[in-house]
C-alpha cells in the first residue's frame, strides 16, 4: 500500500465536519466574504498589509490611561537582529504586578505585537497584570528557529529586567493565539530546556502545534472554517520548508514533536471542536498529563478557528473568554 | 481581525450590507438558533442595543451591542426604531438608538423580526392546534376541573399557554377538544377544521374547564348543515343566551315534546321539509328565506301551507315562529346527545 492510499484510508474514517455553533455559522459567513478563500505564500505581503490596516494603530491601547505604554528595543538572541517589545504597565499599582507575556498569532507569516493584544489588556484590567508582547520575526523570510528564537530572547529580558519594569519574576505567565500558542508552546519548552526563566503558566489559545497536519481534525476541516489545512501547510511550510512533516522536526518548532512533556508549567489550553486544530491541540493537553503535569483543556462546541476574535459578541466567545479569566484568576490566586 | 459590527460597518452600507444581514439571520434559522442569538445579532449588526419583547408570550430579551444579555434596560422609547412580529401585531423587535436610521437598520429589524417569528412559532406554539391536538394528556388535565391546580398550570405551560390573557375550548364532533389562546384585541377566528364545532367563551386559562363545559353545550346546538339536518355548523356558547337552559332538559332518555314530534313527522314527508322549515324559522322575511332556498316565493308559500298542516300549527304568526324555533333546536338537541 502505497503513503497516499494509506492516507486516504485513514481520511475515510472520518465522519463530517461537526456543525459550527448557529451564531457562529452566521458570522463566518461575513467573515470568510472578508477573507481570502485560500492562502499562498505569494498572498503573504499583501495579507500582511491587510492585517496591518485592519488592526490599526487606532487601538488604545492605555485604556485610558491605565496602562503606561511603550516599545522597548531589546537584545535578540545571539548574532541576531534586536527585537521590539510592546510594554504595558498598570500605572496603578503599588506592588510589583504579575506579567502576561504575550506571542501574537497569524498562521506565522503575518501579525505584529499588537495583533491580539486587546484580550491581554483584558485580562490584564481585570487581574492587575502588565503587558508585553514581543515582535518577533516572521516566515519565510526568517525560518525557523528566528521566530521562536526571538520570542524567547526577549521573554529571557523581560525575566531578567522584572525588577526594573516592576514585574513580579516569579509570575511570569506566557500566553498567544494560534501560531502565537504554538510559539508559546515552544518557549515553554525552551525555557524548561534552557532552565530560565521560571514560568507560572503557559496559555495556549488555539494553538497550531503539529507541522505534520494530518490529524483527523485537519482532514475533517478541509475547506471549511477560518484557516484549514491547506491554509495550515502554507504558514508550516514557510516556517519549515521542505523539512516539514519530515521526522527530525524540532520540538521546538512544532510542539506536537516534544517526546518530554514533563516539567512544564500548568497549561490552559482551548480550542474550537471544529476548526484543524482540534486534535493536536487535544493531543497536548492529554501528553502534558500523561506526563503528570496541569492543563486545563475547552473544546468549545462548533467554534472554528479564531471564532473569539473574530466574533467576540457570540454567546460562545463570551463563555470562552470567561474561561480563560477563571483560569487565570485561580493560577494568580494560589 | 476586527469585530462584526465594524466589518459590517465598514461595508457598502447599502445592497452588500443588506446581502450579509439576510444571510445572517438566514444561518441562525438554519441553525435553530434561539431568541438571544437573533437579539444579539440585532444588536452587534446595528452596534447599539437590541430588544424583543413579545408580551402575549411573556417574552422579553435585551442585548447590548458588546453580545452581553442586560435585560434591564429601562422603559422602551417610542422614538426608537420598531417592528412587529405580525403586520397588524404591537412593536416587538427595537434598536434602542435615536437618530437617522439607514437601510441597514431597517433591514435589521425586518430579518430579526421574521427570524423571531420561526424561532416563536417553533419554541412557543404560534400552531396551537397541532400542538395542541398533539398532547391530549395535557389537555385532559388542562380541561379537569377536578386536576389540582399546579398540575393544570404545567399542562397549560406545556401547552404553550403560560403567558395566555385568556383561551377558550372548541368542542367538535369528532376529535377531542381544543385549547387556543385568544388575543386580547380584536376577534379570532376559531380553529375548527371546517368540523362542527361549539366555541366555549373566553376565560383565564385557569377557567378553562367551564369552557369546555360550555363549549360541548354549544356543540348541541350545530347542524350538520344539510338539507335534512340544517342549522349552523358553529355555535358560540356566548351567543346562545337562553336556549343554552334547553340543553339540560333535553337528555338521552327525555321524550320529544309534541311539537318536535309533529316536526319530525313532517321532516319523514318530504325532503324539502327540514330545511325549508328551518329557513323560515331563522330568516328576517320569507323573501329572504326563498333566495336562501333558491325557490320561487310563491313556491315557498305552497309549501308553507303544506307544511303547517303537518306540523297542525301556524307558522307565520310571531307565537307560532318560536314553537317552530324551539321545535327546530329541539330537535337538534335530541340529535346530539349529550356526551
Amino acid at each position: 500500500m502505497t503513503t497516499n492510499a494509506s492516507a486516504e484510508a485513514q481520511g475515510s474514517r472520518v465522519g463530517p465536519p461537526p456543525p459550527f455553533d448557529p451564531e457562529l455559522a452566521a458570522a463566518l459567513e461575513i467573515i470568510r466574504e472578508q477573507l481570502p478563500s485560500s492562502f499562498s505564500i505569494e498572498m503573504i505581503p499583501a495579507l500582511r498589509e491587510g492585517v496591518a490596516l485592519s488592526e490599526g494603530a487606532d487601538l488604545d491601547l492605555t485604556r485610558d490611561g491605565a496602562f503606561a505604554v511603550e516599545e522597548r528595543t531589546v537584545p535578540g538572541p545571539q548574532g541576531a537582529p534586536d527585537i521590539s517589545l510592546l510594554i504595558c504597565r498598570p500605572t496603578r499599582a503599588a506592588a510589583a504586578v504579575p506579567v502576561v507575556y504575550h506571542v501574537h498569532g497569524g498562521g506565522m507569516v503575518i501579525g505584529d505585537n499588537r495583533t491580539g493584544v486587546a484580550e491581554m489588556l483584558d485580562w490584564a484590567q481585570e487581574l492587575g497584570t502588565a503587558v508585553v508582547s514581543v515582535e518577533y520575526r516572521l516566515a519565510p523570510e526568517h525560518p525557523h528557529p528566528a521566530l521562536v528564537e526571538d520570542c524567547y530572547a526577549g521573554l529571557k529580558w523581560t525575566a531578567e529586567h522584572a525588577g526594573e519594569l516592576g514585574f513580579d519574576p516569579e509570575r511570569i505567565i506566557v500566553a498567544g493565539e494560534s501560531a502565537g500558542g504554538g510559539l508559546t508552546a515552544a518557549v515553554a519548552l525552551l525555557a524548561r530546556d534552557r532552565g530560565a526563566p521560571a514560568l507560572l503558566g503557559q496559555v495556549l489559545l488555539c494553538p497550531m502545534l503539529d507541522d505534520r497536519n494530518d490529524t483527523p481534525s485537519s482532514r475533517q476541516m478541509a475547506g471549511l472554517g477560518v484557516w484549514d489545512r491547506a491554509a495550515n501547510h502554507m504558514g508550516w511550510t514557510a516556517l519549515l520548508g521542505d523539512a516539514r512533516g519530515r521526522p527530525d522536526v524540532s520540538p521546538y518548532a512544532a510542539p506536537a514533536r516534544a517526546e518530554d512533556l514533563s516539567g512544564l508549567p500548568p497549561a490552559f489550553i482551548d480550542v474550537g471542536s471544529a476548526e484543524t486544530f482540534r486534535d493536536e491541540a487535544v493531543a497536548y493537553a492529554s501528553g502534558l498529563w500523561q506526563a503528570g503535569g496541569r492543563a486545563e483543556l475547552h473544546v468549545w462546541p462548533g467554534g472554528f478557528h479564531g471564532y473569539d476574535l473574530m466574533a467576540p459578541q457570540a454567546a460562545l466567545s463570551q463563555d470562552t473568554k470567561a474561561a480563560r479569566l477563571r483560569w487565570l484568576r485561580r493560577l494568580l490566586e494560589n | 481581525m476586527k469585530e462584526l459590527a465594524g466589518r459590517l460597518a465598514a461595508l457598502d452600507p447599502d445592497a452588500g450590507a443588506a446581502l450579509q444581514v439576510i444571510s445572517y439571520f438566514d444561518r441562525l434559522i438554519e441553525g435553530r438558533a434561539g431568541l438571544e442569538s437573533l437579539v444579539r445579532g440585532a444588536a452587534v449588526l446595528s452596534g447599539c442595543p437590541a430588544r424583543l419583547v413579545d408580551e402575549e408570550r411573556g417574552v422579553r430579551v435585551r442585548v447590548e451591542a458588546d453580545g452581553l444579555r442586560r435585560d434591564d434596560g429601562g422603559p422602551l422609547d417610542p422614538a426608537w426604531p420598531s417592528t412587529p412580529l405580525t403586520p397588524d401585531g404591537p412593536p416587538a423587535v427595537w434598536l434602542e438608538r435615536t437618530g437617522v436610521s439607514d437601510g441597514v437598520h431597517a433591514m435589521v429589524l425586518e430579518r430579526a423580526a421574521a427570524a423571531a417569528r420561526v424561532v416563536l412559532d417553533r419554541t412557543r406554539g404560534r400552531a396551537p392546534e397541532k400542538a395542541r391536538e398533539a398532547d391530549p394528556a395535557s389537555v385532559e388535565v388542562l380541561l379537569d376541573p377536578s386536576a389540582a391546580e399546579h398540575a393544570r398550570r404545567q399542562a397549560a405551560v406545556r401547552l404553550g399557554l403560560r403567558d395566555a390573557a385568556a383561551a377558550r375550548v372548541v368542542a367538535t364532533a369528532e376529535g377531542g377538544p381544543l385549547v387556543e389562546a385568544v388575543p386580547a384585541t380584536g376577534d379570532s377566528t376559531p380553529t375548527t377544521g371546517g368540523r362542527r364545532a361549539g366555541i366555549g367563551p373566553a376565560v383565564p386559562v385557569g377557567d378553562l374547564p367551564a369552557s369546555w363545559a360550555a363549549a360541548r353545550t354549544a356543540l348541541r346546538f350545530t347542524a350538520e348543515g344539510t338539507d335534512q339536518d340544517p342549522g349552523p355548523r358553529t355555535v358560540y356558547a356566548d351567543e346562545l343566551g337562553g336556549l343554552a337552559l334547553l340543553a339540560d332538559t333535553v337528555g338521552p332518555t327525555t321524550e320529544p315534546v309534541p311539537d318536535v314530534r309533529a316536526l319530525e313527522r313532517a321532516v319523514a314527508t318530504a325532503p324539502w321539509v327540514a330545511s325549508t322549515l328551518n329557513a323560515v324559522a331563522f330568516s328576517t322575511s320569507l323573501r329572504a328565506a326563498a333566495a336562501e332556498l333558491n325557490v320561487h316565493h310563491s313556491t315557498l308559500q305552497d309549501r308553507l301551507v303544506q307544511a303547517e298542516h303537518w306540523l297542525d300549527w301556524p307558522v307565520h304568526d310571531p307565537h307560532g315562529r318560536l314553537r317552530l324555533q324551539l321545535a327546530l333546536v329541539l330537535r337538534r338537541l335530541h340529535r346530539n346527545a349529550a356526551r
